[in-house]
């Protein structure tokens, strides 16, 4: 980039801060702050194809406009991206970062009353990292040494604000189920229940048959007040139930840990059992073999490019999984599952375009649109659509290839990375602080 | 009984495994030699050491390139096999400078893993070229990605975990596969080593880095008796050859000692592992103390001495860049290590430090060269650095007359993840692009 152009853009960021300057103070965690008009870029919508030198206009940390022919208000703080490529944010629907290693609490297999929200270390520079690699959403999910481990947290990666700002505002709940080697690894060599895959799906039953249980002696205590009986008692509460409760209402989106093709068919019988639905599988590095049979139950997978090998279970993994269950009707996304890999998912992305041929589109929503869906906020953010959260990455080459690297990155219409400024490069992040 | 009858399950799925891997690997005919010459024609030939040449052509014949050049150039030899790649790019087999291949095929099955011995932290005397198994289900997954040769080290969790091994990713057995046996051995010294550092309760010797530094001295020290005890002993075996005395008692084979002995010499390359600049600063001092021969390995968070480093003159096995950086140091501080190594003249070369992910060796270079490497010396870094760094530059690493014919053919850039390789030849055959992944696709393909 030749210096003028580079000062123009610090200049850009000067006008940011000071437009967020004037609103700082405001109880609203929402982005209320001044216009940004994004402009000369290659803008991949997702949605709705490519714009050669298209625009964004971002108001109110909301997309207002995207085309070719945008024009912003004066005063609306200008980013030239002459030349360079603009995607959504990358969402990642699959991490653990930001939890200092709290994600099994392994003393019981059944453990859905635990919080992620409760660990959630929002000054964990992995988030940074993330940020810096163009993820502006993430799912953190438990670990799967239990068979139902316990309810995710959603963040945005504005790094350097305070937590609350941080946690994904009314996003969808989600808990995480999991099943094979992991639980029957840590409970098995406790010789504790489950220790074998038998095991595994009798603790889940099990534990979704008390929910059952739970939910009916409620009913009947609510039946019991409505009718005016006034010596009705009610039941104790209980968090860990209460929680089960929810899957079978159907109010916490399940999403379940799993390899095996054998696998996922049992957990589709035992989700028609009880009466809910599963959200995606993750990992389901086996998807290829049963892709009709997930997409019949509208079931998206969230798994990687070409890992393999690691386990037993993931022995049959096959870097043409992704596009393979794509084609025949799966929603399908590509996570991380590391703090490493969180930092290029583009890249991860981009090899489904070699093994399967998924297009350039295709490749790119399932780092974005589909992941977007896996999460539940698929109506907020995962594409450059009017209505849609400004969340925006700015990459200085095609970002479906090993060389394509962020250069800014936006959440909510304000720059929280920016490669160009010394230090770490982030806005609000100070060191220290 | 349980756990005899656990292991005895895996045994036996560890036995199917291996055979279903050898029934992908072996390649009919594979100890024959190049039959028929086979000319790559009209391809974009990426030759490493004389530049680019756009409608190339390539002649691979006996095993060996025997002529690279502008298609109108090169005179094609009768009763070749012609292969119109046009469109297609061309380049020499790619070289990983760490691996595990062969010493495992499922990281959690203990059974299927050779990895280290952690018995000690001092073992010179194991031969990674003994546990190297040729029929790897993991071989060719690497192989389809133009990954033709390899070092093999063991894990890194001693100070010396024994010694690597320099691989040809086809062969019919791991004789032909292993080209060079203990061509250079790991001295790691990173602080990970410290497996007994414990609570004052548990602590054993080594515990800290003094413990470790300690204990390479002394067996270094060792090492020096125990040659000149062996040097002694041929010099009055000789005396009493000539004086027709009876021999000298030779001295006790020590299996550990022995194995350092090339390498007090010179005579082979230690591979210096070290992060952070204190310990490489030790690491170095230690192998100049004892006059050692070194490569670098590593140095993910040395940034701070790197004109230090450069001043070496040695080269350095750099990375993986995907380690993450210190919670101090900015997001990209790994990621351009490269090319900061490259800006003081040292050459580098990349590793995948992997078994399963060797395959995606080359995006590491890649990605190396979007924080600053250039593109030629990235794919250099792959190829010819990497041969010269183990002493085969002489039969790998670029496309040069005379050279073994290990030849990549892809549909475009060798470092894009998106370019698909098409053709792997091995000595100038065509190796099958197979491997369990593509036959389980195609299973589920049907």
């Amino acid at each position: 980039m030749r210096s003028i152009e580079k000062s123009a853009l610090r200049l850009v960021w000067v006008a940011v801060v000071l437009a967020q300057a004037a609103a700082f103070g405001q109880a609203s965690s929402s982005a209320a702050h001044g216009d940004v008009l994004i402009k000369n870029a290659m803008v991949m919508t997702v949605t709705h194809g490519n714009i050669t030198n298209g625009a964004i206009y971002i108001k109110d940390g909301k997309i207002a406009a995207v085309g070719a022919d945008i024009h912003a208000p004066d005063g609306a703080a200008v980013i030239d991206a002459d030349g360079k490529y603009v995607t959504p944010g990358i969402v990642d629907s699959h991490s653990h970062i930001a939890l200092d290693d709290d994600i099994n609490e392994a003393t019981s297999p059944i453990t859905p009353q635990m919080m992620m929200k409760d660990a959630f270390d929002y000054q964990d520079k992995a988030i940074y990292r993330a940020l810096a690699g163009g993820v502006t959403t993430s799912l953190l999910l438990h670990g799967s040494a239990n068979m139902i481990g316990g309810q995710a947290v959603v963040i945005k990666h504005k790094y350097g604000t305070s937590r609350d700002e941080m946690l994904f505002p009314n996003a969808p709940r989600s808990i995480k189920f999991a099943s094979g080697e992991n639980p029957k690894r840590v409970y098995g060599a406790r010789d504790q229940l489950p220790s074998t895959r038998m095991g595994n799906f009798a603790v889940q039953r099990e534990a979704l048959v008390q929910a059952q249980e739970y939910m009916r002696e409620w009913d009947n205590y609510n039946e019991k007040v409505k009718r005016g009986d006034k010596d009705a008692t009610p039941p104790k509460h209980d968090l860990k139930l209460e929680a089960l409760a929810d899957v079978l209402r159907g109010k916490l989106m399940v999403q379940i840990h799993i390899y095996r093709a054998d696998e996922m068919l049992t957990e589709i019988a035992m989700a028609k059992e009880f009466g809910y639905k599963i959200r995606a599988f993750h990992h389901a590095l086996e998807a290829y073999k049963v892709p009709e049979k997930l997409a019949a139950e509208n079931i998206a997978i969230a798994t990687f490019a070409d890992w393999w090998g690691y386990k037993q279970e993931a022995w049959d993994a096959i870097p043409w999984n992704a596009v393979m269950a794509m084609r025949k009707g799966v929603r399908v996304a590509i996570k991380s599952d590391s703090e490493d890999y969180t930092r290029r998912l583009n890249q991860e992305a981009a090899k489904t375009m070699r093994y399967g041929g998924a297009t350039e589109e295709e490749a790119l929503k399932m780092i974005t649109l589909n992941a977007a869906w896996i999460v539940g906020v698929d109506d907020r953010v995962g594409s450059i659509d009017v209505g849609k959260d400004a969340d925006i990455v700015i990459w200085n080459g095609y970002p479906l290839s090993s060389y394509g690297v962020p250069e800014k990155v936006l959440i909510d219409g304000e720059v929280y990375f920016d490669r160009s400024l010394p230090g770490l490069g982030t806005t609000h992040y100070k060191e220290g602080k | 009984m349980r756990t005899s009858a656990i292991s005895h399950q895996l045994s036996a799925k560890c036995r199917f495994l291996a055979l279903l891997g050898m029934a992908l690997f072996i390649v009919m005919g594979w100890a024959l030699a190049q039959e028929r010459p086979v000319v790559l024609k009209g391809g974009k030939l990426l030759t490493i050491t004389h530049g680019v040449i756009e409608n190339g052509t390539l002649v691979m014949q006996g095993g060996k390139i025997t002529s690279v050049g502008a298609a109108d150039s090169v005179t094609v030899p009768g009763g070749a096999q012609i292969v119109d790649v046009t469109g297609m790019t061309v380049y020499p087999g790619l070289i990983d400078s760490e691996t595990n291949l062969g010493l495992t095929e499922i990281l959690v099955e203990r059974m299927t893993n050779d990895l280290v011995e952690m018995s000690d932290e001092i073992m010179p005397h194991m031969h990674t070229a003994e546990a190297f198994h040729a029929e790897s289900t993991l071989i060719p997954v690497a192989r389809m990605n133009g990954i033709t040769n390899a070092v093999v080290a063991p894990s890194s969790e001693d100070t010396l975990p024994g010694q690597d091994s320099f691989i040809q990713l086809a062969g019919a057995s791991a004789t032909e596969m292993l080209l060079i046996r203990d061509n250079a051995m790991p001295l790691n010294f990173t602080g990970e080593e410290r497996r007994n550092k414990g609570g004052f309760e548990k602590q054993k010797f080594p515990a800290t880095r003094m413990g470790l530094a300690a204990q390479l001295r002394q067996t270094f020290v060792d090492a020096q008796d125990y040659k000149a005890k062996w040097a002694d002993y041929d010099h009055k075996k000789t005396d009493a050859a000539r004086d027709k005395k009876p021999e000298p008692l030779a001295p006790k084979r020590d299996l550990k000692l022995e194995a350092l002995v090339p390498y007090l010499e010179g005579k082979k390359t230690i591979v210096l592992a070290a992060e952070s600049p204190s310990d490489l600063e030790t690491a170095v001092n230690l192998a100049n103390e004892f006059k050692l021969k070194f490569v670098l390995n590593h140095i993910s968070h040395s940034q701070p001495v790197l004109d230090y480093v450069g001043k070496l003159m040695v080269p350095v096995i750099v990375g993986p860049i995907y380690e993450a950086p210190r919670p101090e140091e900015r997001y990209d501080t790994v990621y351009s290590l490269p090319a900061q190594l490259y800006q003081r003249g040292v050459k580098i070369a990349f590793a995948s430090y992997s078994a399963h992910e060797v395959r995606n060796l080359p995006y590491q270079a890649g990605y190396a060269t979007a924080f600053g490497l250039p593109h030629e010396e990235a794919l250099k870094a792959i190829t010819i650095n990497p041969a010269e760094i183990w002493g085969v530059a002489d039969r790998l690493g670029s496309l040069d007359t005379g050279k073994t014919a290990n030849v990549v053919v892809a549909n475009g850039d060798p470092l894009d993840v998106k370019t698909d390789v098409k053709k792997v030849f091995v000595e100038g055959r065509e190796v099958p692009m197979t491997s369990r992944q593509v036959w389980l696709r195609d299973q589920y393909s049907k």
